[in-house]
């Protein structure tokens, strides 16, 4: 009798032939392999400590799906991206007026950017990202700490789950986010220099960069000071001389500002926005006190050496003088 | 805080010593329309100042006061303004009836 499974075609059995070569091979070694080719570094090495969270949804210290916590990572983020911040009180302030306030601000901040635009400036429309905003302010000190005080970059610890030294109980690399328990811990008792000032109704005007000549239209709409910051006149621009506006603007009290992480008065405020000419204008003053000290240190250091001069040589007249007066008033004498 | 019988609020502080926090909140406790009905000024002190800060209120009836902003506290400035509002409301209901 034939048998019943018919035998397969050449092309099959040569590829079977090559693979039972192959794993006949690997089954007489088997064996010998398996076992001791792991190297010493491999055996002390623990496993990964496995996340017991979605990598987006790291733990916090307080439940994120509260408001607060949502408005203590935006507090943050919009801290650690404004280097130019500014602090206003206001006091009842109706919608109408808020709307007019942002109206002109808006108007004054375009207008610096096209004058800037002209002028050949490219740095994009930094009038855009100015914002005017209220902010819970128990929640944005607490924002405001962890962006000054809490650094984890800098005292990251050296356990790394990966390496031996670490003990295999360490599960989670400690958590740095804004949010943390470590971010909780680290700012919890610090106080900072602008915290005083957080009381009451807030607002802040922040700028994407420090830009004097933004910050100068801002404060002449805001508030505005008659030779300063002068306000826009009413036949220039209309709208700012509104009731809502001029009512808004009245309520609103500028108290403070942070400029790249310092804090100003009023009066140092003031001083930011009259920098004339932005940054590029500072730039150039530093060029020509750089200049007229290079000539004053060359004249200090000629000064010396001229001095020295003058003197010899006036020794050396004297001398002369005298030799002469010598040769001159000795006849007299004798 | 009862504001209908104020004529004049006049405020100094230091914005960055937090006694100032009285007075400032004094200024928010004023209704949206009161910069119609009285006379608001508001005096910043620059940073460096170690002067009190002073909360200072008249009347319809001509009386003013002069409140320790420090001392008193919030509750303790409002609670001044208003025996003497409540003080004037009653004379006006009297005269009124």
């Amino acid at each position: 009798m034939p048998p019943r499974i018919s035998p397969p075609s050449k092309a099959i059995t040569s590829i079977l032939r090559c693979k039972r070569s192959s794993s006949l091979r690997l089954r007489q070694y088997a064996t010998i392999v398996a076992a001791p080719q792991v190297s010493y570094a491999q055996l002390n090495r623990t496993a990964p400590p496995t996340a017991k969270f979605p990598k987006t949804q790291p733990p916090s210290y307080k439940p994120p799906e509260f408001r607060k916590s949502q408005l203590l990572r935006q507090y943050a983020s919009l801290l650690r991206s404004t280097p130019l911040m500014l602090v206003f009180q206001h006091n009842n302030l109706k919608s109408v007026e808020w709307t007019g306030i942002r109206r002109e601000l808006n108007k004054a901040l375009r207008k610096v950017d096209e004058t800037r635009a002209k002028a050949g400036h490219v740095e994009g429309n930094v009038g855009e990202g100015v914002k005017i905003q209220i902010i819970q302010t128990g929640i944005f000190i607490s924002a405001l700490k962890i962006v000054e005080f809490y650094k984890p970059e800098t005292n990251k610890s050296p356990s790394d789950p990966t390496d031996p030294a670490s003990p295999s109980s360490a599960t989670v690399p400690e958590l740095t986010h804004t949010l943390s328990e470590a971010a909780h811990q680290a700012t919890m008792k610090k106080t900072h220099a602008l915290m005083p000032l957080l009381v009451g109704p807030l607002a802040v005007l922040t700028f994407p960069t420090v830009s004097p000549q933004h910050l100068k239209a801002a404060l002449s709409i805001l508030s505005p000071i008659p030779g300063q910051f002068p306000a826009p006149s009413r036949k220039a621009n209309p709208g700012y001389h509104d009731l809502p506006v001029q009512t808004g603007l009245q309520k609103l009290l500028l108290l403070g500002a942070r400029v790249e992480g310092q804090v100003f008065d009023i009066e140092g405020t003031k001083w930011v926005g009259s920098i004339e000419g932005g940054v590029d204008g500072l730039r150039g003053q530093l060029v020509n006190m750089l200049q007229s000290l290079g000539a004053g240190l060359t004249s200090t250091l000629e000064g010396s050496a001229k001095s020295l001069y003058f003197t010899v040589e006036g020794r050396r007249t004297m001398l002369e003088d005298e030799a002469k007066g010598g040769s001159g008033g000795a006849p007299k004498e004798s | 805080m009862i504001t209908t019988h104020l004529t004049s609020v006049r405020t100094v502080f230091n914005p960055f010593s937090p006694a100032a926090k009285t007075a400032r909140i004094f200024l928010s406790f004023l209704p949206p329309d009161a910069r119609q009905t009285m006379q608001v000024v508001t005096k910043l002190l620059p940073r460096t100042s170690k002067e009190r800060s002073l909360v200072e209120v008249k009347f319809k009836d001509g009386k003013e006061m002069r409140l320790d902003a420090e001392k008193l506290g919030i509750k303790g400035v409002v609670e001044e303004v208003d025996r003497h509002s409540r003080i004037l409301t009653r004379q006006a209901e009297l005269t009124d009836n």
